[in-house]
């Protein structure tokens, strides 16, 4: 039975919003011009407070030991919790209890100043993060070796390229001697080996020591395979809890909802068609409607064909677009021997797992005779999501690494 | 384990404990500011030494160009020791005044007790104020001779004298996370501090001139005035004294104005980083 490491009962946190009133009009000049105005009658009356709540009523649990995910859209109130629950902004009302110590990477190289020499800021910022002198002594050469700026050490940092400051700001973070560690979406920057050492060494300090971790990441890649659990959040509120896997399926799904995106297409009927297209479905593998897929799940694509005339030689064909419009592949499927019984069928393609680079696809489909007659077409029919559920590939989210993942053999 | 419990809880308490747990980064950030004070300068710690040697020579020459109730080295010595100190002062007030806004990004991002930040910007001022009094010590020492022994009191005032200008910088600091206009009004405040406190006319000066008694009255309970005079008193072993009923009311408000800093302070340091 683990402890309880992090209780929240019940935290809001609200923020008052000013809204000025358009008096000079949209324009630079305008607002400029309105501020004087305002500044000059001293009247606030342009001005309207309206309450904010990024917070709604939070109320979860973390065991000692979980690495906990919190994923949401931006707004959802992540950053805010984090800032909550490391103390830096008081909650407008609820209550936090937790066991031991806290340390909170909201930001790398925080309190980094840029005339001082890398072993300098190593100290400065070490003690910022909590960090006494002893400590510090102790893990100083790990922490040089972590960031491999050994070199460059007695070097002022604001010579340092980027990779480098981030480097070093992150070693410092990992080094620090904390219960729990609070980690806002630091792990985007470094280059693709710093950011998987990086997990790794969260990953090693919680499963050795028991620490507990709480993340916040866009990528979805990461979370996954640094977390254990998951906390959804929306608008403010606690959506869902429960393992990771849950949450980030959960997570996608909620993004369709709200783009109003569908997984059904329908499509009335056309008399002068002698063959048509009536409707699409995008389903998981177990038939149920889906818009997003684990990298490591099948697609597939249910599109029904009404067939009112004979007609020869017919196919369906499929291709599918990158968001650039780059046609990635096409498949076709001959027609003119599946409609024997029915005058309705329909035809289902199942795109195998791990086809897709993680990343949103469209796809069209239309009904043809090569080279003589183009039937009935529906051009970006409908599109869908490729998540990351922790392949291998999430270490290189933003660099381009192409659109689909060819299972090579290799021979040596 | 520890326990930390968070609440909606408005005020935060003075927790001696949590701030001599974060002495090291107490340390760490007055070293900063002192190692950053002259970095890409091309005469870097020179300026320490400059600065304060053109304050001396400049307000201890023209005072006597001024005032010549006194011979020119008695003259130059007593303002060149109030200018000194009074740089301690008032740089303590401006540092301290800025200690919060110049460290927000600190204080958005990490917790600890926000307090650290005003004390740590006080030892920069205390090492420039350290070269300066070993340039007036040398001055001193050609133009004078030895001290009285009254010196030994020296660490006490100086100690005394930060604590209130620590005071009146924390009200503008905690004042100034909402209101940026404290950055406007604040240099007026110490120029006038500056006529208003004995650096450059004595007290016994102000004290005969022929003026209302108000105002005699509203410069004597000026902590400064003791303090600046106290600080003389260590080198000449004479005081130049205002009334002892205003010296006690001065006395009083310094501390005064001690507490409802750290109190105002308190009130609002879980609100900063909303605000900054």
């Amino acid at each position: 039975m683990s402890e309880i490491a992090i209780k929240v009962e019940n935290i809001s946190k609200k923020y008052d919003l000013l809204h000025q009133n358009k008096a000079g009009g949209n324009s630079l000049v305008g607002a400029f011009a309105g501020g004087l105005k305002s500044l000059i009658t001293s009247s606030h009356k342009g001005e309207t407070h309206e309450d904010f709540w990024a917070l709604k009523e939070i109320n979860f649990e973390i065991q000692q030991g979980d690495r906990v995910g919190i994923i949401g859209r931006n707004g959802a109130g992540k950053s805010t919790l984090l800032k909550v629950l490391s103390r830096i902004v008081k909650p407008t009302s609820g209550r936090i209890e937790y066991t031991g110590r806290m340390a909170s990477l909201l930001e790398v190289g925080t309190g980094f100043h840029g005339d001082l020499s890398g072993r300098e800021n190593i100290y400065l910022n070490g003690s910022i993060m909590g960090m006494t002198k002893r400590e510090i002594d102790a893990k100083f050469d790990e922490i040089v070796d972590f960031s491999e700026v050994e070199k460059f050490l007695d070097t002022p940092v604001k010579k340092y390229s980027s990779g480098m400051y981030v480097r070093l700001a992150f070693a410092v973070a990992a080094h620090l001697n904390s219960d729990i560690l609070i980690v806002d979406e630091v792990l985007a920057v470094g280059d693709a080996s710093f950011q998987k050492k990086s997990l790794g060494k969260m990953e090693d300090a919680s499963q050795q020591s028991g620490k507990t971790i709480l993340f916040v990441s866009h990528n979805m890649g990461q979370i996954s395979s640094l977390c254990n659990k998951g906390i959804l959040l929306n608008k403010g509120r606690v959506e869902q809890e429960g393992s990771i896997q849950t949450i980030i399926g959960s997570y996608f799904n909620q993004n369709d909802a709200s783009n109003l995106d569908q997984s059904e297409f329908n499509y009335p009927d056309d008399p002068k068609k002698d063959l048509q297209i009536t409707q699409i479905k995008l389903n998981n593998q177990l038939g149920e409607a889906c818009r997003s897929f684990a990298h490591d799940e099948p697609v597939v694509l249910a599109i029904t064909v009404e067939k009112k005339a004979a007609l020869k030689d017919v196919m369906l064909g499929l291709f599918f677009t990158d968001m650039s419009d780059k046609r990635i592949f096409t498949v076709q499927l001959p027609l003119s021997d599946k409609f024997d019984l029915d005058n309705k069928r329909t035809f289902k393609l199942i795109i195998p797992h791990t086809t897709f680079i993680p990343n949103t696809y469209r796809f069209s489909v239309a009904l043809h005779i090569p080279n003589i007659q183009l039937i009935d077409e529906k051009q970006n029919a409908g599109k869908f999501e490729i998540y990351d559920n922790g392949s291998e590939l999430y270490r290189y989210a933003g660099t381009d690494i192409g659109v689909v993942f060819v299972n090579c053999k290799w021979e040596y | 384990m520890l326990k930390t419990v968070i609440t909606s809880e408005d005020r935060s308490f003075l927790n001696l404990r949590e701030l001599k747990r974060y002495s090291g980064l107490f340390k760490y950030l007055s070293l900063r500011d002192v190692f950053v004070r002259y970095k890409q300068t091309w005469l870097g710690f020179g300026w320490s030494i400059i600065r304060p040697l053109i304050n001396i020579l400049i307000f201890g020459s023209l005072s006597y160009l001024i005032d010549r109730s006194q011979n020119f080295t008695d003259r130059f010595l007593l303002v060149s020791a109030g200018v000194i100190f009074w740089q301690l002062l008032s740089t303590a007030i401006l540092d301290v005044s800025n200690s919060l806004i110049s460290n927000a990004n600190i204080l958005t991002k990490v917790y600890f007790p926000k307090l650290i930040l005003p004390l740590s910007s006080i030892l920069v001022c205390l090492i420039d104020f350290f070269i300066a009094f070993v340039l007036f010590l040398i001055f001193f020492f050609i133009l004078k001779g030895l001290p009285v022994w009254q010196i030994v009191f020296l660490p006490l005032v100086i100690v005394y004298g930060l604590i209130f200008s620590f005071g009146l910088g924390l009200i503008f600091a905690t004042a100034s996370v909402k209101y940026r206009d404290v950055k406007f009004i604040l240099p007026f405040i110490i120029q006038i501090l500056f006529y208003a406190s004995p650096v450059f006319m004595t007290t016994s000066y102000i004290l005969s001139l022929n003026i209302p008694n108000w105002i005699k009255m509203i410069y004597q309970i000026n902590p400064f005035v003791f303090i600046l005079n106290a600080f003389k008193f260590c080198f000449y072993g004479s005081f130049d004294s205002s009334e002892p009923i205003y010296l006690a009311v001065s006395i009083g408000i310094s501390f005064l104005v001690l507490i409802s800093a750290i109190k105002y302070f308190l009130n609002f340091e879980k609100s900063f980083a909303d605000y900054i």
